[in-house]
Order: C-alpha cells, then sequence, then structure tokens
C-alpha cells in the first residue's frame, strides 16, 4: 500500500482563517449535539447488529409462540413476550453505546468538542433512547401483525388498551433499559463491568429474587420489592393486570432510569476522562 | 513645489486580535501521592510555535489534557485568553488537540469520525472533505480507523484538530509514526498557520525536528518548568561554545592555549574541542608561534545538548546502560 502524501501547501486553511469573520458560524448547540450523538449510533455496525438480532428474535419468538398457542394467544401480548430476551439487546446496546467509547478513546474528543459534561450525557441518552424506541416500535408492530397473519387471530386496533398502548409501552420499556446501560456505562466506563451491571439487574436480579422469595417464605417483603426491578415493573407497565398498577409502574421506571443517570452523571462530571 | 507622493498609503496588514494565548498559573496535578504536574507557570504565545519538551513522564500530556478540560487541576489555573475551556460555546474553533492518536472509535471510519466531530459544531460537510484532502486521507477516508496504521492516526487526529479551523493548535507528539514527507509536512502547516498569528504548542521528542520547528521552548522535568525562552537564548545559556582545532603539532598547540579558563578536550579523530577562548585568540596564538593549523571552527551546541544539560536531574527513566 502506498501511503497517500498529504500536500505541502495549506492555502485552504491559510484562506479561510483570513476570510472568517471573527463570529465563526460553527458553535455548539443542543440540536448539534443530538445529531452528532444519532450520527454515532448509526455509524456502528455494532448498533445495527443489535436492532436487527432484536427484531429477528422478537419477530421469531413471536410467530413461535403464537403457532404454540394455536391462535389462543393475543398477538400484541404474543409481539411483547420476548422482551424477556430482547431487553438485554437494549441494555446492552447502551452499555457498549458509552463503553465503546472509553475503551477506544473516543470520550477524549467526544469531550473535547463538547466540555459541559452533563449535556453529553444528556444528548447521548436522548439519541439512544429515541433510537431504541423507534427500532422497537417497529419491530413490535410487525411482529404482532405477523402474528396475527400467521395465526388468524385479529388485533383489536380500535380498542388502544389492547393494541396501541402495549406496543408503546413496550417500546418505552426497551428504551428504559437501554438507558440503564447508558447510565452503567458512565458510571462503570469498562465495558465488561457495565455489560455485568445491566445484564445484572435486569435479568439476574429477578431470577434471585425469584428464587430467594420462593425459599425464605417469610421474607415477604422480598417478593414485595422484587416487583420494583426493572423488568417486572415493565411487565405491569405493558401489560395491565400485572403486580403493580401501570402508574406506579411507570413511575418505577422513571426512578431506576434517573437513579442511574444521574450516577453516571456524577462519575463524569467529576472523573478525569 | 513639493513633491507629494500620490501613489494610496500602504495596506497595513490586518493584525489578529491577540487570541489563543495560553496562559497556566501554579498548574499542579496529583494522581493519589504521584505528581504529574507541580506549578506550572507559563505563558504559550501568539503567532509562534511553542515547543514543549520533556522526558517522558514529565507531564507533558497530563498538562495539555488540563488545557483542554479533559483532567482536572489539583491546584492552579490554565486558561486561552483568560477563559477556561469549558466555558466555551466553540470549543473546536477556538482550540484544535490531538492528544493522542487513540482519539478515534476503532469502529467507525475516518470520515465518519470527522463528520461526527463537525455535527457536534455544524461545521459542514465541505471542510470535513476538506481536511481529509489536507491531512492526505482522500483514500482511506471510509477504511475503518481502528485498521489505520499509526501513522495514518496521526493524520487523521492532525485532521481532527484542524476541523474547527481552530486560533490555538495543541499537538502533543504530532510526529510520531509519520513518514518523512509527514513530517515536513505537520513543519509546513505548523509553521504556517504561527505565521497567521495562531498559537501552536506542540510536543516531540525529536530534538532536531523541535529545532527545525519551534520558536520557543517550554522544558518540563518533573512536573515543573525547568526552562521557558526563545530557542536561541536557551541553546546559548545552556550550552557551552567551543572551538574545534587541528594541527600537525596539536599537543604543542594545546600545551600552550591551556589556561586556568581554559579547557582543550583531545577527540578520537585527532582534533581537539577548545572551550574558553574564541577563534581569534587561538589563530593569533598559533600564528605567534609559528604553528600550522588544518582546523579552526567555532561550534555551538545544539538544542538536544541544551536540553539534555537542562533535564540532567529530571529523568525520571534514565536508560540503563547495556553491559
Amino acid at each position: 500500500m502506498t501511503l497517500p502524501t498529504a500536500p505541502q501547501d495549506v492555502a485552504p486553511a491559510t484562506t479561510r482563517a483570513a476570510a472568517r469573520p471573527t463570529t465563526s458560524p460553527y458553535r455548539l448547540s443542543a440540536v448539534r449535539l443530538i445529531r452528532a450523538e444519532f450520527l454515532k449510533l448509526f455509524t456502528l455496525r455494532s448498533t445495527w447488529w443489535s436492532l436487527a438480532i432484536t427484531l429477528l428474535l422478537t419477530v421469531g419468538m413471536a410467530v413461535l409462540i403464537g403457532a404454540a398457542s394455536e391462535g389462543r394467544i393475543d398477538p400484541v401480548t404474543a409481539a411483547v413476550l420476548p422482551i424477556q430476551f430482547t431487553m438485554l439487546l437494549a441494555g446492552i446496546l447502551g452499555a457498549i453505546a458509552v463503553s465503546g467509547e472509553y475503551s477506544t478513546g473516543m470520550i477524549r474528543s467526544t469531550l473535547t468538542a463538547e466540555p459541559r459534561r452533563g449535556a453529553v450525557l444528556a444528548s447521548k441518552s436522548l439519541a439512544v433512547a429515541v433510537t431504541v424506541f423507534v427500532a422497537t416500535l417497529v419491530t413490535f408492530v410487525l411482529a404482532a401483525v405477523l402474528v396475527a397473519a400467521t395465526t388468524g387471530a385479529a388485533i383489536a386496533w380500535d380498542d388502544p388498551e389492547a393494541s396501541v398502548l402495549p406496543l408503546l409501552a413496550a417500546a418505552t420499556s426497551m428504551a428504559v433499559f437501554a438507558l440503564l446501560g447508558v447510565g452503567f456505562g458512565f458510571a462503570l466506563r469498562g465495558g465488561a463491568a457495565a455489560i455485568a451491571s445491566t445484564v445484572g439487574v435486569l435479568f439476574v436480579l429477578p431470577i434471585v429474587m425469584q428464587i430467594v422469595g420462593a425459599v425464605a417464605t417469610a421474607w415477604t417483603w422480598v417478593g414485595d420489592l422484587a416487583r420494583f426491578l426493572p423488568m417486572n415493573a415493565a411487565q405491569s407497565f405493558i401489560l395491565p393486570g400485572g403486580a403493580i398498577d401501570q402508574g406506579p409502574a411507570a413511575l418505577t421506571l422513571a426512578a431506576w432510569v434517573a437513579a442511574l443517570l444521574v450516577a453516571g452523571w456524577l462519575v463524569l462530571r467529576s472523573r478525569d476522562a | 513645489m513639493p513633491e507629494y507622493d500620490l501613489r494610496p498609503m500602504p495596506r497595513i496588514p490586518r493584525v489578529r486580535s491577540v487570541e489563543g494565548m495560553i496562559t497556566a498559573e501554579g498548574l499542579t496535578k496529583r494522581y493519589g501521592d504521584k505528581t504529574a504536574v507541580e506549578g506550572a507557570t507559563f505563558t504559550v504565545q501568539t503567532g509562534k510555535v511553542t515547543g514543549f519538551l520533556g522526558p517522558n513522564g514529565a507531564g507533558k500530556s497530563t498538562t495539555m489534557r488540563m488545557i483542554v478540560g479533559l483532567d482536572a487541576p489539583t491546584a492552579g489555573t490554565v486558561a486561552i485568553d483568560g477563559r477556561p475551556y469549558r466555558s466555551f460555546h466553540a470549543p473546536l474553533t477556538e482550540v484544535g488537540a490531538l492528544l493522542d492518536a487513540k482519539a478515534v472509535h476503532t469502529g467507525r471510519s475516518a470520515r465518519d469520525h470527522l463528520r461526527v466531530m463537525a455535527a457536534t459544531h455544524g461545521i459542514p460537510r465541505s471542510r470535513v472533505d476538506e481536511v481529509i484532502e489536507l491531512a492526505g486521507l482522500t483514500s482511506v477516508a471510509r477504511k475503518r480507523a481502528g485498521k489505520f496504521s499509526l501513522g495514518m492516526g496521526q493524520r487523521l487526529g492532525i485532521a481532527s484538530a484542524l476541523l474547527g479551523d481552530p486560533h490555538t493548535l495543541i499537538l502533543d507528539e504530532p510526529v510520531n509514526g509519520l513518514d518523512p514527507e509527514g513530517v515536513r509536512w505537520v513543519r509546513g502547516f505548523v509553521r504556517a498557520l504561527a505565521d497567521e498569528g495562531r498559537t501552536v504548542l506542540l510536543s516531540s521528542h525529536l530534538m532536531s525536528e523541535m529545532s527545525l520547528t519551534a520558536d520557543h521552548v517550554i522544558v518540563l522535568g518533573r512536573g515543573r518548568v525547568l526552562a521557558d525562552a526563545p530557542i536561541d537564548r536557551l541553546v546559548q545559556d545552556w550550552t557551552q561554545r567551543g572551538v574545534t582545532i587541528a594541527s600537525p603539532r596539536l599537543s604543542e598547540l594545546a600545551a600552550l592555549l591551556q589556561g586556568p579558563e581554559v579547557t582543550v578536550t583531545p577527540s578520537p579523530d585527532g582534533s581537539a574541542r577548545v572551550v574558553g577562548l574564541g577563534a581569534p585568540a587561538i589563530g593569533d596564538i598559533a600564528a605567534a608561534h609559528g604553528i600550522a593549523l588544518h582546523a579552526l571552527t567555532e561550534t555551538t551546541g545544539s538544542l538536544e545538548d541544551a536540553y539534555m544539560a537542562l533535564t540532567a536531574d529530571a529523568v525520571e527513566y534514565t536508560s540503563k546502560e547495556l553491559s
């Protein structure tokens, strides 16, 4: 391979500098920062892989569940059930959106472009949440439609509480899981630690508490507390009739996001990059 | 009749207002009980290329990271035009920084990396293409940065630093890994930017490179500022001027020159170096005694000599002699 040679003269830079007015039109803004964070997500293969696998898993499992139930299951319910697994993909996508910047050194470029660290955290969180929300909403709708088509069961589109709202809540929950990953990413920085913590809170903790609750029957508080874990709260939030009401479930999810993003922000603002 | 000069007044070149000056006051950084930078006070002037010299671990990189707000000082302040980096609304147009080659996501192409950086400031795509061309990255712009050689990574880092057409450039070891062509290119644009009135701070381990590029040097050793001076003054103050002589009757001449203030050191090649006497005095003495001179050359020290003299005590990682 022959290395390209940088031109010796620097005329473009020179003329630009001379012609430039004292107030440069280039400056930071919230919209630009958010656009840059979207661009970051879309220019990495890992994002597309995570979203594609989420789609395939969701559609595949939903259609399987529909077929196994011989059409007795509601297509929307079948579409949102795979969240139990795909939540990990959302959480990991959020975690590596941050830890990938630390492991590669990109974070130094990011923080020199925008030294106000809270703005970096906010714009990244927004970009990750919106991306995951939109991609998984499409995924869930597609899965529900395919289940309906393969089982012959109808989706109750005229009843939002049985169709539109659960699908929206499911996509929102996926965005919440991704944000937990973002929070862990900023708080822990390392990819392994951030992913392990995200998987731990989303997947391992519910199982542990379920086992403890089943064995230590005297400790009823374990079961009470387990209802407020992200995955369990999301289940209550998506479909009515869960362990807690939908309002408290939504608040619980919001509190998890707030807690982890604040933890991430506290680390980000005080530590050297 | 008086003569009037009817030619138009010569255009006075418009001088940029003082912009991009870096001032550090009592800058200190400690990691636990290890002190990386200790009370560093210096000014990096506009319109000059300032070299940042010092052995490994002297605190150069840490100081550079503090300038752009990545590391928070333990004590002291550093500002650009009196303002902390974090207060800028368009940091990329104020300061372009190449801190190390590893500040790019390995999974993103060079072009996408620059597009992301540009997007934060609303810098147009045309400028992204411009810096890609400027840095000689056109043929690899769509390649993922993780597959770049060290030299290519440096070029991408430099392209990134130039993106916002900044008043101040901070380049940590910019020629590291570059081919000779690339080294010349960096020297050229750094010079051109300083001549436009911008501020350039660059570190390098290559003394010869530094003496070719820099006007002014700040020498750090063990986190302290050891010297902050124009390059020629530093060389003058920290190296000995001497005269190299050669003569068929060298030992005879050496005996004549020797004095309390004068030392004559023989070299293996048959010449000798005289310190403490100027060339005219040596020539006169030789002539007075009828001794033929085959060489009489004034020698000044190099930046490297000055640097070695300055940092002799400050080298933390002195290389071990191989026995």
